[in-house]
């Protein structure tokens, strides 16, 4: 009797525990509907996908902060990362001697990897706060941007660049195949993998993630130098998307990944959080950018709003967990 | 006897070993465990300072020195809120944003048609809300201050642009109102036009405040709150209400630089002030106030405000004597921030290890 009693009250207790994905799923078919009997133009093909190409412009670097913000980190650089990588491509597209697009794709890349290296080096080995030393990076590298560029715009209108940014294959938009191969890969390694495990470790208690074994510096270093890369991949999908390299590019996505991320119940303290939830945060935002404006809302409202469903989810989450011990 | 001799000889050992501390010793007992970066950034300062006027041929002028004076005072003005954010083991990045929407609302009003004084207390009153907003989501609801700021930063930055676009007629923004302008316009001898008013709310300002910090109850408790909250907790200092007046201390400072900024450019845009908070976090940790809480001061911090605006001004001039693109400052910023978090980090390694060896 005792024993049933138990599992029921586990059970119930696995209930609640599953719900919080579920909920933003289900709060995301609402808005959903919603928006398709607000306006008639939303729930049309072109405009589903043209949403979800823009999603997934910002949803692989919010994908990626995921794991950084688990591990109980964060990474403000990845806009400053987009700018710089779709400046160094297209500048070294309109040189006069270009080398060879895929060269360039490979440093545009690899521009990634350095940043993502250089933040996880200096977090992990000098030992210094993340918020801080991604705000200065993300200042180095949107400056180097400006002095690349000298603040011009540089077109950029090639194939295979265009291809990532734009093209589909089998008319489902590239960047939405990226998108969805790097959800998948990210969440089998959140849920299944020993990497996965040992990141969540580090985010509920880094010392005792230490003492356990885990060599926490390499996870920290391998966490930022994945968090480099996706937001230099990003940085080539949007050079695709808009032809033209520039150092204002992504200005202020910082905000909106942040706000993904944490929409889908990741906390800024680490250890708690789930890729698929960060999924259900990115395409809210989506959906909720994308029906404002079909209504008629302006960006700058919508930006006000974002501001404060940030602060607003946030505090749900906050009270929920209060309650909850 | 034998006693006194070792007493005498253990005297004459230390006496020795006082006199073997060479000046290396001497130099890293005020720049490592020193309390305050003053010394070290004085030191850069005037490097600094030697290292442009070398360089470039206008640097050391009179104009110069006047356009770097009356530059600095935004930012100083804002560092000081800062200051007291970053004592207490917060962060507070929405103070650009708070400033540009002070600066819409200026030209909102006067295009209302209040007069200046008016404006000066709507102004003051937006920082105070802002600052409260953040204060009590901090403190209340218990939220990181981080993600807290972040949010507000994009509610204020949104709502000015907001404002800006819904009338017309402020798409330009401009200030005539001639008593308003002279808030950052009065120089000081009316004659001779040499002090501007700015530096003196800066030098009045900073006095004022670092007399708060240190000698009274409230800056005690600003610093006790930083070092150990919970043991501030413990010793009946409602670490809430101190936690809540810094927020709101670094609103109304934004707002404050806001209503400068506009004055001075007799112009309210909706983007005043975008990116700044990255400056002011500069500055501050720069100036030797620590992201931990409760270590640092506020002349380590006016220094420092002075070196960015030093940087900022100089690198014009590096463009006009040797080509060096301007856009190279924001690369200095980061890499300064990061330079500046570093320093901060190794002095609380060094004094930690020195703590340990003397235990």
């Amino acid at each position: 009797m005792a024993k049933n009693i138990t599992a029921e009250s586990n059970g119930e207790r696995q209930k609640t525990r599953l719900s919080s994905t579920t909920i933003l799923f289900m709060f995301l078919v609402v808005m959903v509907a919603s928006f398709a009997v607000l306006s008639k133009d939303f729930y049309s093909v072109y405009n589903l996908s043209s949403m979800l190409t823009n999603i997934s412009f910002s949803g692989i670097v919010a994908g990626t902060l995921t794991l950084v913000m688990i591990m109980g980190g964060l990474d403000i650089s990845i806009g400053g990362n987009i700018a710089l990588t779709s400046c160094l491509v297209a500048y070294l597209y309109n040189l006069e001697n270009p080398p060879h697009i895929a060269l360039i794709i490979l440093i545009g890349l690899l521009l990634g990897t350095a940043i993502g290296a250089f933040n996880g080096f200096i977090i992990t080995r000098l030992d210094l706060n993340p918020i801080i030393t991604t705000l200065g990076t993300m200042a180095m590298t949107r400056g180097m941007g400006y002095v690349l560029t000298q603040s011009r715009s540089i077109l950029i209108l090639e194939n295979v660049v265009g291809f990532i940014g734009r093209g589909s294959i089998a008319k489902i938009p590239f960047p939405l195949i990226l998108f969805g191969v790097i959800y998948t890969i990210l969440a089998v390694v959140m849920a299944r993998s020993k990497f996965g495990r040992k990141i969540y470790c580090i985010g509920s208690n880094q010392e005792a993630a230490r003492l356990s074994g885990i060599n926490v510096r390499r996870v920290k270093f391998i966490t930022y130098l994945v968090s480099g890369i996706a937001a230099s991949l990003s940085g080539l999908i949007l050079t695709g998307q808009t032809a033209v390299g520039m150092p204002q590019h992504a200005n202020g996505s910082e905000l909106d990944v942040i706000t993904a991320v944490l929409m889908g119940g990741t906390s800024l303290a680490g250890g708690k959080g789930s890729v698929l939830g960060t999924l259900a945060g990115v395409l809210i935002l989506g959906v909720l950018y994308n029906g404002f404006t079909m209504i008629g809302f302006r960006y700058v409202h919508i930006r006000v709003f974002q501001g404060a469903i940030l602060i607003l989810v946030v505090s749900l989450y906050e009270v929920r967990d209060r309650k909850r011990f | 006897m034998k006693g006194v001799g070792n007493i005498m000889t253990d005297n004459a050992v230390s006496m020795e070993e006082e006199q073997k501390r060479t000046i290396k010793d001497r130099v890293t007992e005020v720049f490592v465990y020193g309390k305050s970066m003053a010394p070290a950034l004085i030191i850069l300062l005037i490097l600094l300072i030697a290292f442009f006027g070398i360089m470039t041929p206008n640097f050391l002028t009179y104009t110069n020195f006047k356009a770097i004076i009356s530059n600095f005072p935004i930012i100083a003005i804002m560092s000081v809120g800062m200051t007291f954010v970053l004592l207490i083991g917060g962060l507070d990045i929405s103070v650009g944003s708070i400033l540009g929407f002070t600066a819409v609302n200026v030209a909102l009003f006067h295009h209302i048609g209040f007069p200046a004084w008016a404006i000066v207390l709507v102004c003051l009153a937006i920082g105070t809300a802002f600052g409260s907003f953040n204060g009590v989501i901090i403190t209340k609801v218990g939220i990181n201050p981080v993600i807290t700021t972040l949010g507000t930063m994009a509610l204020a930055r949104g709502m000015a642009s907001w404002f800006a676009l819904d009338i017309e007629s402020l798409k330009l923004g401009r200030i005539f109102d001639q008593k308003f302008l002279l808030i950052a316009r009065l120089y000081l001898p009316q004659d001779k036009q040499i002090i501007p008013i700015t530096l003196i709310y800066v030098i009045v300002l900073y006095t004022i405040m670092s007399l708060v910090l240190k000698y009274t109850d409230y800056g005690r408790k600003v610093y006790a709150v930083g070092s150990n909250e919970y043991a501030a907790r413990l010793a009946g200092i409602n670490i809430n209400r101190i936690k809540f007046s810094s927020y709101v201390m670094s609103g109304i400072m934004a707002s404050i630089a806001g209503m400068i900024l506009v004055a001075q450019l007799s112009l309210g845009r909706d983007d005043a002030g975008l990116g700044s908070e990255l400056e002011v976090i500069t500055a501050v940790v720069l100036g030797g106030v620590s992201l931990a809480g409760g270590k640092g001061n506020l002349l380590g911090v006016i220094i420092s405000v002075i070196i960015l605006g030093v940087i900022r001004n100089g690198m014009v001039h590096l463009k006009e004597a040797i080509g060096i693109s301007y856009y190279w400052r924001e690369v200095v910023k980061g890499a300064i921030l990061i330079l500046a978090i570093s320093i901060d980090a190794a002095r609380l390694m060094a004094v930690k290890k020195r703590q340990v060896v003397r235990q």
